[in-house]
C-alpha cells in the first residue's frame, strides 16, 4: 500500500513520546528524520519531503499543544494535518455522463486502468465505453479489446487506422450511447515532443471532463518532471496509481499530486479488471497512522461475499450465525478471505489489528497464515461430505486417512479441526449479537485483543454479517 | 539520464574543495601568526576558524609545551606530522555537509537509500584521514574517491555481451524477465535487430501466455523484423513455448532464441514459481532482467526477487530517454551483483545502447559545470 512503512516507523518514534507533555527539539528532530527517511524510501520527491518535514518541525516546536493534550497526540495531529494537506481529497468523480482521458508513460498501465475504471463505473450503474487510440504499440488494440470484454463494457478501436485523433473522434461517436467515455492513449514521456503535441490534439478533439495521469507505483523522482509536463500540456485533474500490489510505495503519486495540484483518483491493486479501488484519503491517512480503514474493509467484505456467494447458491453467510458452523462454512469463509485480497492488506484495515499489532507480528506471519489456509483447503478436499458437515465426529483413523489422502501430515489435519473448533466457539459468542453492524463487531474483536494474531481466522467469523 | 546527479557530483567536489581550502588557509594563517608572535597565542586560538582551531592550538603547543591545553586527542601525531610536511588532513566534520548534500543528490537520482548509504560510506572511508599537500588539488583526491566508489557499485562483473554470444554454443537461449509494463517485448524486438545487425539469426518465443494482446504485440514485431515467432494459445504453458522455440532453433540452425515472459509482480508467488519452472525446463544460457530507468526505490526489491526466482546474468534498463534520473541502474547492479548490459533509449528498433560503466562514471565526473 501507499507509504505503509511510514505508518510503522511513525508509530515507533511517536511511541517514544508517550507520557511526555512537552516535546523537546531533539524529539522533533528524530521524528522528522524518521518521516524523511520513510517518505524518501517511498519515492516521494526530495524537495517535497524537505518542505513537508520542515513544516512539521516548525509547527511541532512552535505551536503550543492545546490544554490537556499529550505531546504524542499533538505531534500526531500535526503529522496527520500535514499529510492530509498534501494528499488532499480523492479526485471528485461524479457518477454522471462524462469523458475521461488517460495519459501516462509507456507501460504505466493505462489500458488496464481504462478497463478497470470502466468496470467500476458499470458497477455504479453507468454505461461506460473504452476508446482505444494507441496506434503505436503493437497489440494495443487487441489488449484493450480483450480487457474491455473482460470488464463487459463497450469498446471502440480501429486496428487499421493510424490517426489517434480521428479514432478518438470516431470512437466518441460510435459509442455515443454510453454514459461514460474513457479514452485510452498511447504511452509517451515528457521529452517526446511530437507525442506530447499529439495528446494535446487528442485532448482538444475529445474535450474530456477530466484528464487522469496514470502512474506506476514504482516510479521514482522522475514523477515530478513527467507530471509537470503532462499538466502543462493537457492539465491533470487526478492521478491513478497502478501496480500497488507490488512492494512499491507509490510516493511518486504524492509528488505528482503536489506538482499538478490535483489528487489521487483510483488505485490499481492487481491484474484483473476488478482490482481497482477509489482512493479514500481519510481511510488512507488513518491506515497510515494505525487507525484502521473500516470503509474499505466493509466494501471489500461485501464484494468478496458477493463473489463467493454467487459461486454457490445454497450457501448463505447468515446461516453461520444461526445454526451449526461446519467445515463447509469454514471453507467458504476462507474463500471469501481469499477474494478479499492479500491477508496482510485486509488485516491492516482492521482497527486494532493493523498498525501496531501488525508490527509486532513477525514479518512472515501473514505468509505462514496464508500457507496454512492453503493446506487447510487441500485437507478439506480429502474429506467426505459427512465429515465436512460434522467435523466433530472425525476420529483418529479418519484423520490418518485424510492426511494420507491430502499429502499433509496428521498434525496439520488436527490443527484444522482445532481451528474449526475455535472458530465455531468464537462464532457462538457473536450469535447473541444478532444483526450487529460491522463496527460493533470490530469493537468487540478489538477488546478481545485482536482475536489472536497468528491464528488469524479465529476472529474472522463475523464477516458474514 | 543522470543529468542532475552529474551536477550534484560536481558541487560535492567543489564543496569539499572549498572546505579544505578554507581549512588550509586558516592553518597557514595560524601558523604565520604563531610564528610571528608567541604572546598572541590565546588570541589566535579564539579567532581562528573552527577547523583551524585545533591545529592552531597544536602549533602553539609545539612552540610552548606548557600551554598545550588543546584537545588534540589521538590524531595529534598524524596531524602534527602532516602539518610539518605542509599537508592537511581531511576530517569527518569537513565532509558532513557535503556528504549530506551528496546523499540527497543520490536519492534525487533514484539511487536506493541503502545503496546510497553504502556509496557514502565508501567515500567517507576513502576521504577521511586522506592527506593532501597544500599544493595538490583537493579536487583530485575527491574525484578519485567518487570515481572509485561509483565504479565499485555500478561495475559489477561486466562482461562483453557480443563476445559471449559469439563464443556460446548455438542456439543461445536468452530469457527476459521483469514486472509488467517495463518493456520486455520491445527490448526483445530491439535485441533481435541488434543481433541481426551482427550477423546472427534469431527466433522469438512468446512466453507471455497471460496478457491480453501479447501474442499480437510480439507477432507484429516479428513481422516487422522478419523474424520467426513461436507462440501458443493464450493461457498455454510458457515453459513449453520457449522449449519449442529452442527445438525449432536446433533444427533450423538459428543462433539465438529470445524468450519473452509475462510481466509479473515479484509479490505474485505463483508467477514467480512459474519463472523458476521456465528456468528449469528451458535451462537458458542467459537470463536478462528488464526494468525501467524511471523506477524508484522499489527497483532494488524487484531486482533482488527476480534474481532469486531465476538467477539473472545481467539487466536491461528501458525508457532511459524519459529524462529519468538513472539511479535504478546503480541500485540494480549493486544489489544483484549483475551488470547492466543495455539501455533502451527510444521507441525505434535501433534505440538500444550498450551500457559502459567506465564511460558513465567518466561522463558523470566530467568537467562541465
Amino acid at each position: 500500500m501507499v507509504l505503509d512503512d511510514l505508518g510503522s516507523s511513525l508509530r515507533d518514534s511517536l511511541g517514544k513520546l508517550s507520557g511526555q507533555t512537552r516535546v523537546t527539539e531533539e524529539d522533533v528532530e528524530e521524528i522528522v528524520k524518521e518521516i524523511q527517511r520513510s517518505l524518501l524510501q517511498s519515492d516521494v520527491e526530495v524537495s517535497l519531503v524537505m518542505d513537508l518535514s520542515d513544516s512539521i518541525k516548525e509547527r511541532a516546536l512552535e505551536e503550543e499543544p492545546p490544554g490537556g493534550t499529550s505531546a504524542r497526540d499533538h505531534v500526531l495531529s500535526i503529522v496527520y494535518e500535514e499529510m492530509v494537506d498534501l494528499v488532499g481529497d480523492s479526485t471528485d468523480i461524479p457518477l454522471e455522463e462524462q469523458t475521461i482521458l488517460l495519459a501516462g508513460l509507456q507501460g504505466s498501465g493505462k489500458t488496464t486502468t481504462a478497463a478497470k475504471m470502466a468496470w467500476w463505473f458499470s458497477k455504479k450503474g453507468l454505461r461506460p465505453a473504452v476508446v482505444q487510440t494507441d496506434t503505436f504499440r503493437p497489440g494495443a488494440y487487441d489488449q484493450a479489446k480483450e480487457m474491455a470484454e473482460r470488464a463487459e463494457v463497450d469498446f471502440y478501436g480501429d486496428p487499421d487506422a493510424d490517426d489517434p485523433v480521428q479514432i478518438a473522434r470516431d470512437g466518441l461517436e460510435a459509442t455515443s450511447d454510453a454514459d461514460v467515455h474513457i479514452v485510452d492513449t498511447a504511452g509517451r514521456h515528457a521529452l517526446e515532443d511530437d507525442l506530447i503535441a499529439e495528446i494535446e490534439e487528442i485532448e482538444r478533439a475529445v474535450d474530456p471532463d477530466r484528464n487522469l495521469l496514470v502512474l506506476d507505483a514504482a516510479i521514482g523522482q522522475g514523477a515530478k518532471e513527467q507530471a509537470r509536463q503532462f499538466d502543462d500540456s493537457i492539465g491533470i485533474e487526478g492521478v491513478v496509481v497502478t501496480k500497488l500490489d507490488g512492494t512499491a510505495k507509490g510516493g511518486g503519486a504524492l509528488t505528482a499530486v503536489n506538482e499538478t495540484d490535483s489528487s489521487i483518483a483510483f488505485l490499481g491493486t492487481g491484474e484483473t479488471v476488478q482490482d481497482v479501488e477509489r482512493f479514500e484519503p481519510s481511510g488512507f491517512i488513518s491506515r497510515l497512522l494505525g487507525m484502521g480503514d473500516l470503509k474499505q474493509l466493509t466494501e471489500r467484505v461485501e464484494r468478496a461475499m458477493e463473489e463467493t456467494g454467487t459461486e454457490d447458491d445454497d450457501w448463505d453467510p447468515e446461516d453461520m450465525l444461526k445454526g451449526e458452523f461446519t467445515l463447509n462454512d469454514m471453507r467458504k469463509q476462507m474463500q471469501a478471505m481469499n477474494n478479499m485480497g492479500p491477508l496482510d492488506q485486509v488485516m491492516d484495515m482492521i482497527p486494532g489489528m493493523g498498525g501496531g499489532l501488525m508490527d509486532e507480528l513477525p514479518d512472515d506471519a501473514m505468509d505462514v497464515t496464508q500457507d496454512r489456509m492453503r493446506s487447510f483447503e487441500v485437507i478439506m478436499d480429502s474429506m467426505t461430505d459427512a465429515e465436512l458437515e460434522n467435523p466433530r465426529a472425525i476420529g483418529a483413523s479418519q484423520v490418518e486417512r485424510i492426511a494420507r489422502g491430502s499429502g499433509q501430515d496428521e498434525e496439520r489435519v488436527r490443527e484444522l479441526l482445532e481451528q474449526h473448533k475455535m472458530m465455531s466457539q468464537t462464532l457462538k459468542q457473536f450469535q447473541g449479537m444478532g444483526q450487529g453492524n460491522m463496527e460493533r463487531m470490530m469493537k468487540k474483536m478489538q477488546n478481545q485483543g485482536g482475536g489472536g494474531g497468528g491464528g488469524g481466522m479465529g476472529g474472522m467469523g463475523p464477516f458474514g454479517d | 539520464m543522470f543529468d542532475s546527479l552529474k551536477d550534484k557530483l560536481g558541487s560535492f567536489r567543489k564543496d569539499v574543495e572549498e572546505t579544505t581550502e578554507e581549512k588550509a588557509e586558516a592553518e597557514a594563517e595560524a601558523e604565520a601568526e604563531a610564528a610571528a608572535e608567541a604572546e598572541a597565542e590565546p588570541e589566535t586560538e579564539a579567532n581562528a576558524s573552527d577547523a583551524a582551531d585545533a591545529e592552531a592550538a597544536e602549533s602553539a603547543a609545539s612552540d610552548d609545551a606548557a600551554d598545550s591545553t588543546a584537545s588534540s586527542g589521538g590524531g595529534f601525531a598524524a596531524k602534527a606530522k602532516s602539518f610539518a610536511k605542509g599537508e592537511i588532513v581531511i576530517e569527518e566534520q569537513d565532509l558532513e555537509d557535503p556528504l549530506w548534500e551528496l546523499e540527497m543528490a543520490l536519492l534525487e537520482s533514484d539511487v536506493e537509500m541503502n545503496v546510497a548509504q553504502e556509496i557514502l560510506d565508501n567515500i567517507r572511508e576513502d576521504l577521511v584521514g586522506a592527506t593532501r599537500s597544500f599544493s595538490s588539488e583537493t579536487a583530485d583526491v575527491v574525484e578519485q574517491a567518487l570515481a572509485d566508489s561509483l565504479l565499485k557499485v555500478i561495475s559489477v562483473g561486466q562482461f562483453d555481451f557480443d563476445q559471449r554470444i559469439a563464443e556460446a554454443d548455438k542456439p543461445v537461449t536468452i530469457i527476459f524477465t521483469g514486472v509488467n509494463g517495463v518493456g520486455k517485448t520491445t527490448t526483445i524486438a530491439k535485441l533481435s535487430k541488434y543481433l541481426k545487425d551482427r550477423g546472427y539469426s534469431t527466433v522469438m518465443a512468446n512466453g507471455d501466455t497471460y496478457r491480453a494482446g501479447a501474442n499480437e504485440q510480439i507477432q507484429e514485431h516479428a513481422d516487422n523484423l522478419d523474424t520467426k515467432l513461436i507462440s501458443h494459445e493464450q493461457g498455454g504453458d510458457p515453459a513449453a513455448v520457449i522449449y519449442d522455440a529452442v527445438e525449432y532453433a536446433d533444427s533450423h540452425d538459428v543462433d539465438v532464441v529470445l524468450g519473452d515472459t509475462a510481466g509479473r509482480l515479484h509479490t505474485n508467488e505463483g508467477l514467480m514459481d512459474q519463472l523458476e519452472k521456465i528456468g528449469r525446463v528451458v535451462g537458458p544460457d542467459m537470463t536478462l532482467f528488464v526494468d525501467e530507468a524511471v523506477a524508484g526505490q522499489d527497483a532494488v526489491q524487484r531486482a533482488k526477487q527476480f534474481n532469486e526466482a531465476a538467477e539473472i546474468d545481467g539487466a536491461v534498463l528501458t525508457k532511459a530517454d524519459a529524462d529519468s534520473q538513472g539511479g535504478a541502474a546503480i541500485s540494480i547492479a549493486h544489489v544483484t551483483g549483475k551488470p547492466i548490459l543495455f539501455l533502451g533509449v527510444g521507441q525505434g528498433y535501433d534505440d538500444v545502447e550498450k551500457f559502459e560503466p567506465e564511460e558513465l562514471v567518466g561522463r558523470l565526473l566530467g568537467d562541465e559545470e
